[in-house]
């Protein structure tokens, strides 16, 4: 039995879970929420993390019905993320290691996404999409992307938006420009109402993502397509990609929004394929960073 | 205590010498606070150690402003670290 504890911070998400041999012992998440109209910052998200990580990290022991001692390996987020809330939470993990004597692993949050959808899904080699939010311009409670989904499912008029893929690259600053610019002149002549732009809006931008994606399918002979990340709740892309997929004789896999959305677990189940295969990180060696990509990391535990 | 070096460069230093219960907290919190690096790397040097029950931090800098901000940082997260060896540290630190 291999028991391992993950703290996750990297955005404005700060989760603590513990995974036990694939079962999710307990996952407790905190969100800080801005108020409306404003993204959040590092500094503010660090202090959000840096007040509550503590009782988190309680919450998650009471939970699984464990103690320290039950733990056999403690995984942070390493990167990518922002700054300030990856040292509150890597200074937590790094002090619990050394309190607990267990060795510490420093995991990338992607892949932390991706791991958690492999186990919850079953998916055996997909393509993964991984589609996040960070932050954007309007109400903030529960979250700007869940706000636009709720409006776009009321609207009824497609309007043309600016669509830029090019290749396996795709671009939404010529979106956001051209929305910034005229939504005030359309909303105000008429035109056509806010749901109608949120629909637009995200017929345009994911349908950008599902031809991407099914250009990777195409470039590696995939079957299989993971949607992580916390656009992946949306239910429009899932059956836009659903329908792509079913086109494709593939199968599409998707979480909720336990696992979708950062979480503690999805770290600690990362963090659990790392240990087993023996990586570990040493003391000195776990800086925190900004940028991380994805295809740096050696994924020792598979083929 | 902050102070100028009497040379031409003009560079500030600050000294904090943090005691802790014993030798063994001292090293869980340098090994805590020194891996991450400083995230204004110019203008700003900082150096941990650990020697029996004491963690030491000394800085030098340009300016007295990233001196406050870095010194004012590195508190908020020693006073982390200190909170999670209260809390969690039992009955280890004994």
């Amino acid at each position: 039995m291999t028991v391992v504890i993950g703290f996750e911070g990297s955005a404005n998400k700060i989760g603590i879970g513990i995974v036990r041999d694939g079962e999710v012992l307990s996952n407790p998440r905190r969100t800080y929420i801005t108020p409306p109209g404003q993204g959040f910052l590092p500094s503010e998200t660090a202090k959000h993390h840096r007040s509550v990580i503590l009782t988190v990290l309680q919450e998650a022991l009471d939970e699984a019905g464990l103690k320290p001692a039950d733990v056999d390996c403690v995984a942070y987020t390493k990167g990518p993320g922002m700054g300030a809330p990856l040292v509150i939470v890597a200074l937590v993990a790094r002090t619990v290691a050394q309190l607990w004597e267990k060795p510490l692993v420093g995991v990338n949050h992607c892949i932390g996404h991706i791991e958690m959808g492999r186990l919850v899904t079953g998916a055996r080699n997909p393509t993964v999409l991984y589609v996040s939010g960070g932050n954007t311009q309007i109400s903030n409670d529960p979250s700007p992307g869940y706000n636009i989904e709720q409006m776009a499912k009321k609207g009824k008029q497609y309007v043309e938006l600016p669509y830029t893929v090019k290749g396996m690259d795709v671009s939404f600053s010529g979106i956001l420009s051209y929305i910034e610019e005229v939504a005030h002149k359309m909303l105000s002549s008429g035109q056509c109402s806010a749901e109608d732009l949120c629909f637009s809006l995200q017929e345009t931008v994911f349908s950008m993502l599902v031809e991407i994606t099914e250009r990777a399918m195409a470039h590696c002979g995939s079957q299989e397509v993971l949607i992580v990340g916390g656009v992946g709740c949306n239910l429009r892309l899932q059956e836009m990609m659903g329908v792509m997929c079913e086109e494709r004789g593939a199968q599409l896999f998707a979480t909720d929004e336990r696992f979708c959305i950062d979480n503690g677990a999805m770290i600690a189940q990362a963090g659990w394929e790392m240990f087993r295969v023996g990586q570990t990180t040493e003391l000195a060696d776990s800086w925190i960073t900004q940028r991380y990509r994805t295809d740096e990391v050696d994924v020792a535990w598979r083929d | 205590m902050a102070s100028r070096n009497s040379s031409s460069d003009a560079q500030l230093e600050f000294v904090l010498e943090v005691p802790f219960p014993s030798q063994r907290e001292a090293s869980i919190a340098l090994q805590a606070l020194s891996p991450d690096q400083e995230p204004r790397r110019r203008g700003i040097t900082k150096t941990l150690g650990a020697s029996a029950c004491t963690l030491s931090a000394k800085w030098t800098a340009d300016e007295a402003r990233i001196l406050r901000v870095s010194v004012g940082s590195f508190l908020d997260h020693l006073a982390l670290v200190i909170e999670t060896m209260d809390v969690f540290g039992q009955p280890v630190l004994q």
